[in-house]
């Protein structure tokens, strides 16, 4: 496979760290009405994620925003078929290789499904602190890796894992004969992120990166994303409650509810101009690091049980914005600017109101 | 040989409701519920049926009859007695002493293990030291030993003996959870109050392992049973009257597994006691279902 | 919009976050093993010892009696039952109890366990010597079979949850958990040797065919094999169930771990996942059973032994049991603890070397 050299391959670098604008040729993964139910015993059923539109395009870089319980998680696992028995996905997920080749995700099988997986989209798990085999040296876990699916001989994955551990700042000659349980939980996640980039996945799909580490820690890992995408390029869907997270690594944002996506748009948009109460509440809910502290307010009440959804918006007991025509109908995607690439949509009817108030110091204005 | 630890959201709290709700569960589960109603029917059989049957009585005309003989509906031993009433009588003793052994050594492993966690320090380190070694010293060869030096000549010796032997296990079981509730703030909240160390473990701690406890006690009896026909096999228990254990004895030696004539002398006690100790397996699987959800097939 | 922290490559490349592993010796003292051991051989000598008090102090012990019932018997003074006593049970009924106990204690690591009194003129070590053997094969290899079924059975039950397989298997299991290993061996004559005749019992007596010479050769193997089958088969039969069982449940709590989710997100095969992801850490925890069931199956020979016919320290333990051989009891149970002492200990060796958890420093659980 020539996939596998032991330099970066070069791949189309993205000029400006920010996405290409898309809209310029295919989506890489172009997910339609994406759903993911589980069986909970005694016949019962309940939708974790109903009903997902997405596209991600080649080098962009998605955030999926929510609370705990949304269906974030259960959305990134259900991409890469890894849900428990008891989970089933529907819908269409499109994967346009680079090669032109057209994967359908969720028709895989077998073989098939295992090639696709790790080598065209690959995911850096929730709290690496249990990803690895506890009983296989790190070492073992890259050759693994790459023997499944290439036949590269040993010095070729040493090489090739090693040079993917410097680009996450490892020094692979210490951390490849080490156990798992001798590594911290930062140095775990990086050993991940770099295993995950093994074979130059075209997606990476990323579950909480940073949750569950230091400040510190937290700070590198970040920076190695930057750095890694930088240097080779591909798409990224991360998957955080973190808003500053989303602020730093996204070119688009996506914000999650009950399991449907409420609204999307680029970074910029979503930050200085949500407009859907949820995203207004969220990012209203974390105080700026600049000016003066503006009213702050958290969004009352908790999300709602997956299995025991509100009539209508399902957001609607919660938003200060809601009206008796709220409870009626759960709204779709209401298209609010239709820039090619950065097209703005939120699920609100009323999101001409939908306004965030707050001083921004003009000096600020340039965040790259 | 198991051993299981409970998540918290078991049981209830009064006493009555703990029952009802361990008998809700078994009945949830088919397998916990037949064994429970194979071991309360051969209690019952057991225990009742034999004050209506005549008495065994040694008939020497009639050694050795096959099953299916006219009366006989199982046969005879090789003293003319009736298998089938020794069959029914010979429960008693062995169930009887079972529950009391796994009664004594239950016991003993609550006090011990509650104490031993709840105390720390030196009292901890004694008994973990000592269940150690009595885990690793193979049982049945320290009771055929014992049973040699000092003559076991009632029920309740073997029992004693039986029971004052198998502590070990449960006690480390008692121990661990006693540990894990320790840190639980309703203790913390006892202590504050100064109960006493007697009241916390027993009022407060205890309670809250009941299943547990009931399922190791059931485990217990399934050992002392076991031990305690085995120790009927080796000779080394009072061969007067005649049990299950007996039975088995008194067949092997006779050498009746060699005479088709004579099986069901031997398969007799051999039914009866897979019977029973199936019955036990079954419930202390289902109990153990119902403490670690995990291994629940839903 | 690059960070504020100097992300200079130089000063971030970073090794393992442990301190720098503690030299050779050191690593030999704190480690897990060499606890182990110290527990082995404390437990050897509490068992030793306790044995000494039990045989000595408790009333109507065995010495005692012994010397009453000589004196009853022929009619020979105190003094010269005494004696007598002492010669059989390597021990001084008239010398203070410390110094009987250190003679004691330094007979044992002499090998000298006293005489019989059943066999005169043998010695308690030469009944050992001979008979032991025969149990550690028949008990080792039925282990080893055993074991392996049962770990090959448990997996596929937990792969197939809730199949017919799973609840066949499991029944299966269940049921041969409860038969107690007497029972079992009953019913092995009965079915196996009278009704199927698929065995000569009388033939199969023994652990090897009278007369044969041992040695190293094929036949011979052939033979010990062919006598040990019968007490194999009720060993592995009893224990198989109970190895099956739990070897499931480990397996469905690894199967539910996050790596193994990473190794299928990660395109490993199947069956790679099967063996070095699940099987290799699902047995972990079955090592520290080994040795509990090691215990219990040497224990089973008292009786397996005795129904078969085989004549190793089951066997031996038996006759004296009946025939109230004290000093052969005596040393038969130290011998027995000890060998499965040592057995413990050589499963937790194979342990370390499989968790590599357990290796370094003091750390890891039991």
């Amino acid at each position: 496979m020539s996939r596998v050299t032991t330099t970066p391959s070069g791949k189309t670098s993205t000029a400006s760290p920010r996405a290409t604008r898309g809209g310029q040729g295919k989506p890489l993964l172009s997910i339609r009405d994406f759903k993911v139910e589980y069986r909970t015993g005694a016949g019962a059923t309940v939708q974790a994620v109903r009903g997902v539109d997405l596209d991600l395009f080649p080098g962009e870089s998605l955030a999926l925003v929510g609370e705990s319980g949304c269906g974030k998680t259960t959305f990134g696992l259900g991409l890469l078929r890894l849900l428990p028995r008891l989970g089933h996905a529907s819908g269409k997920v499109t994967f346009n290789r680079s090669d032109g080749t057209e994967i359908d995700v969720l028709g895989l099988d077998g073989k098939d499904l295992r090639q696709f997986r790790w080598r065209d989209a690959a995911m850096v798990f929730q709290g690496a602190m249990n990803a690895f085999n506890p009983v296989l040296k790190i070492r073992a876990h890259m050759h693994d890796t790459m023997r499944a699916h290439t036949k590269a001989g040993k010095q070729e994955i040493e090489d090739r894992a090693s040079e993917l551990l410097r680009l996450v700042r490892l020094e692979p000659s210490r951390v490849l004969d080490c156990y798992p349980h001798e590594l911290s939980g930062g140095m775990r996640q990086r050993v991940l992120i770099a295993m995950s980039l093994l074979l130059e996945p075209e997606v990476l799909i990323l579950d909480e990166p940073t949750t569950a580490l230091d400040i510190l820690t937290q700070r590198s890992v970040v920076d190695v994303l930057h750095e890694v995408r930088e240097r080779l390029g591909f798409s990224m869907i991360f998957i955080s409650h973190d808003l500053s997270l989303a602020a730093e690594l996204a070119d688009r944002v996506a914000t999650m509810y009950a399991g449907r996506i409420i609204e999307t748009g680029g970074v910029r948009d979503m930050f200085y101009r949500p407009r859907h109460p949820y995203t207004l509440g969220l990012i209203k809910a974390v105080p700026p690091i600049v000016g003066d502290l503006p009213d702050m307010e958290s969004i009352p009440g908790g999300p709602p049980s997956l299995a025991a959804l509100p009539k209508g918006c399902t957001f609607s007991p919660r938003c200060k914005f809601a009206t008796e025509e709220c409870k009626e109908e759960d709204p779709a995607l209401i298209p609010i600017t239709d820039e090619p690439g950065d097209a703005h949509e939120a699920a609100c009817i009323h999101w001409k109101q939908v306004h965030l108030e707050r001083e921004v110091p003009s000096d600020l204005g340039n965040a790259s | 040989m198991t051993e299981a630890t409970i998540p918290v959201t078991s049981i209830g709290t009064t006493g009555v409701s703990r029952f009802a709700g361990i008998m809700r569960s078994l009945r949830r589960s088919p397998a916990g519920f037949i064994g429970f109603v194979i071991v309360g029917l051969m209690v019952l059989i057991t225990a009742i049926v034999p004050f209506f049957l005549p008495e065994v009585a040694p008939n020497v005309k009639e050694i050795l009859l096959p099953a299916g003989s006219p009366g006989h509906l199982l046969g005879t031993d090789n003293e003319g007695k009736d298998v089938l009433i020794q069959m029914i009588g010979g429960g008693r003793t062995v169930i009887f002493v079972g529950f009391v052994a796994a009664a004594i050594s239950t016991a003993l492993a609550i006090v011990l293990g509650s104490l031993a966690a709840y105390l720390g320090g030196w009292v901890d380190s004694v008994v973990v030291t000592l269940s150690d070694v009595f885990l690793t010293v193979p049982q049945i060869v320290l009771l055929a030993v014992l049973g040699a030096f000092f003559r076991l000549d009632s029920p309740i010796l073997l029992a004693l003996l039986v029971g004052g032997l198998s502590w070990p296990v449960l006690t480390r079981a008692v121990r661990a959870q006693v540990f894990s509730l320790k840190e639980r703030e309703f203790v913390e909240a006892a202590r504050l109050l100064d109960l006493g160390t007697i009241r916390v473990v027993f009022v407060e701690i205890l309670p809250n392992m009941a299943s547990f406890i009931l399922m190791n006690f059931m485990i217990g009896v399934t050992n002392a049973i076991y031990q305690l026909v085995g120790l009927y096999l080796l000779g080394l228990a009072p061969l007067t009257g005649s049990n299950w254990g007996i039975m088995l004895n008194r067949a092997w030696i006779a050498g009746a597994i060699f005479n088709d004539a004579s099986l069901a002398w031997i398969l007799s006690p051999v039914v009866a006691i897979i019977l029973l100790l199936l019955g036990l397996v079954m419930m202390t699987r289902s109990l153990e279902e119902i403490l670690n959800p995990r291994l629940r097939d839903r | 919009m690059s960070g504020a922290v100097d992300t200079s490559a130089a000063k971030l490349i970073e090794g393992p976050a442990v301190e720098p592993r503690p030299s050779a010796a050191k690593r030999f003292l704190n480690a897990w093993l060499v606890r182990r051991l110290f527990k082995a051989v404390l437990t050897i000598f509490i068992v030793t010892t306790g044995t000494f008090f039990l045989v000595r102090l408790l009333p109507g012990n065995p010495v005692e009696t012994y010397i009453q019932t000589q004196i009853a018997q022929t009619g020979i003074s105190y003094e010269a039952a005494a004696a007598q006593a002492q010669n059989l049970f390597s021990l001084d009924p008239d010398a203070p109890l410390l110094s009987q106990y250190g003679t004691y204690m330094l007979n044992l690591l002499h090998g000298d366990f006293g005489n019989s009194v059943l066999s005169p003129g043998t010695t308690v070590a030469e009944v050992i010597k001979t008979y032991l053997p025969w149990t550690l094969f028949s008990v080792g290899v039925a282990t080893v079979f055993s074991f392996v079924i049962g770990i090959v059975a448990g997996m596929i039950m937990a792969y197939r949850r809730e199949s017919w397989v799973d609840h066949l298997l499991t029944s299966i299991g269940s049921l041969l958990h409860a038969i107690p290993n007497y029972i079992l061996a009953i019913l092995i004559v009965v079915f196996l040797g009278v009704k199927l005749q698929l065995f000569n019992l009388t033939e199969a007596r023994g652990s090897y065919t009278p007369g044969v010479e041992p040695s190293f050769s094929l036949s011979f193997l052939n033979d010990i094999f062919y006598h040990a089958t019968l007490p194999i088969l009720a060993y592995a039969l009893t224990t198989v169930g109970s190895w099956a069982l739990v070897m499931k449940s480990s397996t469905v709590e690894t199967l539910g771990e996050d790596y193994v989710t990473v190794a299928r997100a990660r395109g490993l095969s199947d069956s790679r996942i099967r063996s070095g992801y699940v099987g290799r850490n699902a047995v972990l925890p079955l090592f520290s059973q080994l040795a509990v069931s090691l215990g219990f199956v040497v224990g089973g020979s008292i009786f397996v032994e005795r129904i078969f016919g085989y004549q190793g320290i089951g066997f031996s333990l038996f006759n004296a049991v009946n025939g109230r051989d004290y000093p052969v009891l005596q040393g038969i149970f130290l011998v027995v603890t000890i060998s499965v002492v040592v057995a413990n200990l050589a499963a937790d060796l194979l342990y370390s070397q499989l968790d590599p958890r357990i290796r370094v420093g003091g750390e890891g659980e039991k």
